[in-house]
């Protein structure tokens, strides 16, 4: 009914307030981005002079570089299986009926609409080494024989923050894998059941192969959100303690604003985007499921 | 068949005692801790039934601090960042759902990547830009930057509920000889109302939560937004606990009362089928 051609006008009509809107935000940012890594600016406002490539060849020799990079992809990995569990667990619970389904559906996702500040407060209270009701049960139940402080040592803090921020994003994980449980065809149990396969038979042959349009989805968007996660880190440990819990993001920020020096942290976030813009063209061209439309 | 049913009601117990323990049982506990006098929040046996009541620490926020100005500052930007996603993205959405336009897989994928550019990467470039066109400290700064971070996720949810309109009735109204922006307002956005509400409810939350880029593009206590303004106390070396935990019930109580009228329709549309 409608030419290609006018189909190819309208729909960048309608795509070109966002697309601008985003290209502007992202686009001009990097720009200044790339040619402040090209000098030594150091505080907001003052001028530099030229080094060329300098600052990314005395990038790579940085331990505190390497140690945030290898912090971030622990960060990832930790992230990625403890949500998997929690969103898959979720999930297939609410997926069942029981009584109260609804509400628990509806409200699973609370730990995810309030402000991340708010998860900080929460988390900070509750594991507080002091006064915390989980260091109090953890003795009770004789788990423990004193309290103890959950982000005091490098490993302690790690494990800590990974379960926090899980706790954060897993029921809005298990939402979006809820929605390829739903259009997953029941029949395809029903007839499994008469073939005599157990549930645990029924997860890895139906419930999984078929959602990978969704967690293609959840692979790609999941691992740049984790990677991107500041707030939650920040806010409770400060990257600390000796560096333990300082992912890039963190290193950009200190760079940035508590060490001001502008161009260096410029160059780590060009290095950055290169690095997440490589992950994610090999993963969609490895990952994308090819029947889409 | 009789003994599989069994280990599935024990498994589906224990799950659904753990998912309470641990997504909701927290919620419970800073509610009740904001009601406790401030001796018995910080007291080391911890109770779980509460064995004092006060309001002290709800009487000082709401009275003796700045949290009505952060308060006015959050749902201005907040309510302003959705609005506009929420225009940018449903015209986004159509046009990649409906128009098969040269180029679209790539502005799709795009949009998904986009996600791999916000965040503390951006922070320092959008400084210095922002510093540029003297955007720092003022709301503008901070509507640019939420749309940003919600349109990708909420163009993606969009496009999944067009899909939901059958096609039949769009090409009906066209041979009745409406045009494209009555099919749009008439016809594809009352039918995906659902839809645009939850999406809605996503940039709303998106835009409120956000803590990184208020924290550095407004300066001004005049206009904090309540993540920075409670983010200050966390930091304080004596935390007030009382306080901070009124503080925090309080900066939820908005996003949680949203979520009592219209959050049906963001899970349902998460749920049924929407993102794939």
């Amino acid at each position: 009914m409608i030419s290609v051609k006018k189909n190819n006008i309208e729909g960048w009509l309608f795509v070109s307030p966002l697309v601008i809107w985003i290209s502007l935000i992202i686009l001009v940012p990097i720009y200044i981005a790339f040619e402040l890594s090209l000098f030594n600016v150091k505080i907001i406002g003052t001028s530099g002079k030229f080094v060329g490539i300098d600052n990314y060849i005395k990038l790579f020799g940085k331990s505190k570089f390497l140690n945030a990079s290898l912090n971030s992809f622990y960060w990832i990995i930790g992230n990625a299986i403890c949500q998997t569990f929690f969103a898959f667990t979720i999930a297939l619970t609410i997926n069942y009926k029981f009584p109260g389904k609804k509400i628990m559906a509806n409200w699973i996702i609370l730990s995810f609409i309030i402000p991340t500040v708010v998860v900080v407060v929460i988390w900070k209270l509750m594991l507080s080494s002091s006064s915390g009701v989980i260091n109090s049960v953890l003795i009770d139940i004789g788990l423990l024989d004193e309290a103890t402080g959950f982000f005091s040592s490098p490993n302690k803090a790690f494990i800590s923050l990974v379960l926090i921020n899980s706790w954060r994003w897993s029921p809005f994980l298990a939402l979006i894998i809820l929605s390829g449980l739903n259009s997953i065809n029941r029949e395809m149990y029903d007839a499994s059941k008469v073939d005599g396969a157990n549930f645990v038979q029924q997860f890895l042959f139906i419930t999984f192969p078929n959602l990978k349009s969704v967690l293609f989805v959840l692979g790609l968007v999941g691992t740049l959100l984790s990677f991107n996660i500041f707030d939650i880190i920040w806010l409770i440990t400060k990257g600390g303690p000796s560096s333990a819990t300082t992912t890039l993001p963190l290193l950009i920020y200190e760079t940035a604003f508590t060490k001001f020096r502008i161009s260096q942290a410029a160059t780590l976030s060009i290095v950055t985007s290169l690095l997440l813009l490589l992950f994610s063209i090999i993963f969609i061209k490895s990952m994308a499921p090819k029947e889409d439309d | 068949m009789i003994k599989e049913n069994n280990i599935k009601l024990i498994f589906l117990s224990l799950s659904l005692f753990l998912i309470i323990l641990i997504f909701f049982f927290p919620f419970f506990w800073i509610i009740t801790s904001s009601f406790k006098s401030p001796e018995e929040i910080i007291a080391t046996s911890t109770t779980i039934i509460p064995r004092s009541f006060t309001l002290e620490h709800y009487n000082k926020i709401l009275f003796n601090s700045d949290f009505f100005i952060y308060l006015k500052n959050s749902l201005i930007v907040s309510f302003s960042s959705m609005i506009i996603s929420i225009i940018l993205s449903v015209s986004a959405a159509y046009g990649l759902h409906k128009l098969k336009f040269y180029g679209n897989k790539f502005v799709e994928y795009s949009l998904l990547v986009t996600y791999a550019f916000p965040g503390v990467i951006l922070l320092v470039p959008i400084y210095l830009l922002f510093a540029k066109v003297n955007l720092l400290n003022s709301y503008f700064a901070l509507i640019v930057v939420n749309v940003l971070f919600a349109t990708p996720f909420a163009v993606w949810m969009l496009k999944a509920f067009f899909k939901l309109i059958p096609n039949e009735i769009e090409e009906a109204a066209y041979i009745d000889g409406a045009s494209r922006y009555i099919v749009i307002s008439r016809i594809v956005v009352p039918l995906a109302a659902p839809g645009i509400a939850s999406v809605a409810i996503f940039c709303f939350i998106i835009s409120w939560t956000e803590y990184l880029f208020a924290s550095i593009l407004i300066s001004g206590d005049d206009l904090k937004t309540l993540p920075v303004g409670l983010a200050g106390i966390v930091g304080q070396y004596q935390i007030d606990w009382g306080f901070l935990l009124s503080g925090a019930v309080l900066a939820s109580l908005p996003v949680i009362l949203l979520f009592v009228f219209i959050g049906k329709y963001f899970v349902s549309g998460l749920t049924e089928g929407a993102v794939k």
